[in-house]
């Protein structure tokens, strides 16, 4: 629990704080996109750490209402897959669909549109992880 | 008015258009964890606030939905009746604070949520209707 509340929890939040910073930084300079990816991929490893730690501190015979916690890790886990959603209105990607109101996103316009929600995202993991540190005694 | 019912789902913003859906989805997920909690565990202890608190996530899963397939008038319709929905639920915690023995997800006008409930159906309206207005114009110059 220790590790949790020293390292862990910290961690979570900070890197969901550089994400927020380099998404509206992207937002405002859309060549920052490259370094923004990386720190998606930065989010799925630390998301991936936390799940762990969380899993862990709960069998190791926390008192924290298992629904409630594994219900808000579930949920961190499930926002995730909408950093880089931009990628699904790239050209090849809306060609492969059929529906004709799917939208065409330029390169430009995917960058902005996987900034915003990278920013969404951000602001919701660090909540979530928020609460759930609340929940394992943590925060 | 003929003209605005040709207006299709491309008339929205693209980038607004995927926001839009991200944040809804995103509020649909928190809204629809914390009233299932509420419903099931406790709905007898306060239930207009917890059967509030479900309608909201229905509403918000509804209007994600309507965004991602492209229903402008279903978007259109569900961002209304939510900002009507934070304004009056809003207002009620207020002035009948005996009704909501506990609190919704629109309570203070959604400040437990960072007023982003009060925001985005008004960003959500912004984004539709100025699109849907610009798109109208565009039909109208053509027609003529």
């Amino acid at each position: 629990m220790a590790l949790y509340a020293g390292v862990i929890y910290p961690a979570t939040v900070g890197w969901c704080l550089v994400l927020l910073v380099v998404a509206i930084a992207t937002l405002v300079r859309v060549r920052l996109h490259p370094i923004l990816e990386w720190v998606v991929t930065g989010m799925w490893i630390v998301t991936g750490i936390q799940a762990i730690a969380v899993v862990i501190a709960l069998l190791s015979g926390n008192d924290a209402g298992i629904v409630l916690t594994v219900g808000y890790l579930l949920a961190t886990v499930a926002v995730l897959p909408l950093l880089g959603i931009g990628r699904l209105g790239a050209p090849d990607a809306a060609a492969a669909d059929p529906d004709p109101n799917r939208p065409v996103l330029a390169p430009d316009q995917i960058a902005r549109v996987d900034a915003g929600a990278a920013a969404i995202v951000a602001v919701t993991a660090a909540v979530l992880a928020w609460r759930i540190a609340v929940l394992l005694g943590a925060a | 008015m003929r003209q605005q019912r040709r207006i299709g789902p491309s008339a929205i913003h693209p980038i607004g258009r995927i926001l839009l859906i991200v944040a809804y989805a995103v509020l649909g997920l928190a809204a629809t964890g914390r009233s299932v909690v509420q419903i099931t565990t406790k709905l007898d202890q306060a239930p207009l606030p917890y059967l509030v608190s479900g309608a909201s996530a229905l509403l918000y899963v509804v209007i994600a939905l309507a965004l991602w397939r492209g229903w402008r008038r279903v978007a259109i319709a569900g961002t209304v009746i939510e900002l009507v929905g934070v304004l009056v639920v809003g207002t009620l915690g207020y002035v009948a604070p005996e009704l909501w023995p506990d609190e919704t997800v629109w309570t203070g006008y959604g400040s437990a949520y960072g007023w982003v409930p009060l925001a985005l159906p008004i960003i959500a309206l912004v984004v539709l209707l100025r699109r849907g207005a610009a798109s109208a114009d565009a039909h109208a110059a053509e027609a003529s």
